[in-house]
């Protein structure tokens, strides 16, 4: 996620931004797939009726060519997020 | 109001995050084995078609770079198998193909095989058993792609 995050950067992910609101494109968030913990931008928002308006979410790293992300783990769901970047520090 | 956040990530539970994949890189692809299986082929054919009796030193040169290549390349074709082999297939890939491991163990002895050996067979045999493998790659990645929609 260079350059927006340096390796062992501390970040502040908070989870309240989401009870008001949705991720929206370009938000940076953290989310758990088989008990890893990313970070990742919100790249892409998928809503579709038969998800009964549940949406899914692409996410990509900022470092496409050595980012493993939605083009490999597939579509998110809004669950599996845990929060947005709000700080970094 | 850094001394503030400091705080915070103390008292606050921590993780790690990972943002990158460096290891791993999550870029999988048969292709390079198959075009390195395809260059053996084409090798052992190119060896077969040089003049048998009274070589030139030009037709020697020629065996040497080829039998190099046909060896290097032999070579790419096993470290790239391995690399499917071990890194991309996983253990839930073998509900799939129960004979995974048998598959890869014997196109990585026949990398090997035409290593050693100058055979039109074995390269072929080499071939159909890499395109079995790319075949069994985009199986598990329309699988991974269907459960992913």
């Amino acid at each position: 996620m260079e350059s927006f995050l340096l390796n062992n950067q501390t970040v502040l992910a908070s989870s309240p931004p989401f009870i008001f609101s949705k991720p929206k494109v370009g938000d940076v968030v953290v989310f758990k797939v088989d008990n890893i913990i990313y970070i990742k931008r919100v790249k892409e928002i998928y809503t579709s009726p038969s998800l009964r308006g549940a949406s899914r979410y692409f996410l990509e790293g900022d470092n496409k060519e050595d980012s493993l992300d939605s083009r490999k783990i597939g579509w998110i769901s809004r669950k599996q997020i845990l929060g947005k970047i709000v700080f970094k520090f | 109001m850094m001394i503030l956040l400091r705080s915070l990530s103390k008292l606050l539970p921590t993780y790690t995050v990972y943002a990158h994949c460096d290891i791993p890189c999550g870029i999988y692809d048969p292709k390079p084995a198959q075009i390195a299986a395809s260059t053996v082929l084409k090798m052992v054919q190119k060896i077969n078609d040089l003049p048998k009796d009274n070589p030139t030193f030009g037709d020697r040169n020629s065996f040497v770079r080829m039998v190099v290549v046909k060896e290097e390349h032999a070579r790419k074709c096993k470290e790239e198998l391995l690399i499917l082999w071990t890194d991309y297939f996983k253990s839930e890939h073998i509900s799939l193909f129960p004979n995974l491991h048998e598959i890869f163990w014997k196109a990585a002895k026949l990398c090997s095989k035409n290593k050693q050996e100058v055979s039109l067979e074995s390269a072929q045999e080499l071939i159909k058993a890499v395109d079995e493998i790319a075949s069994m790659f985009a199986n598990a990645e329309a699988t991974l792609n269907k459960k992913s929609s």
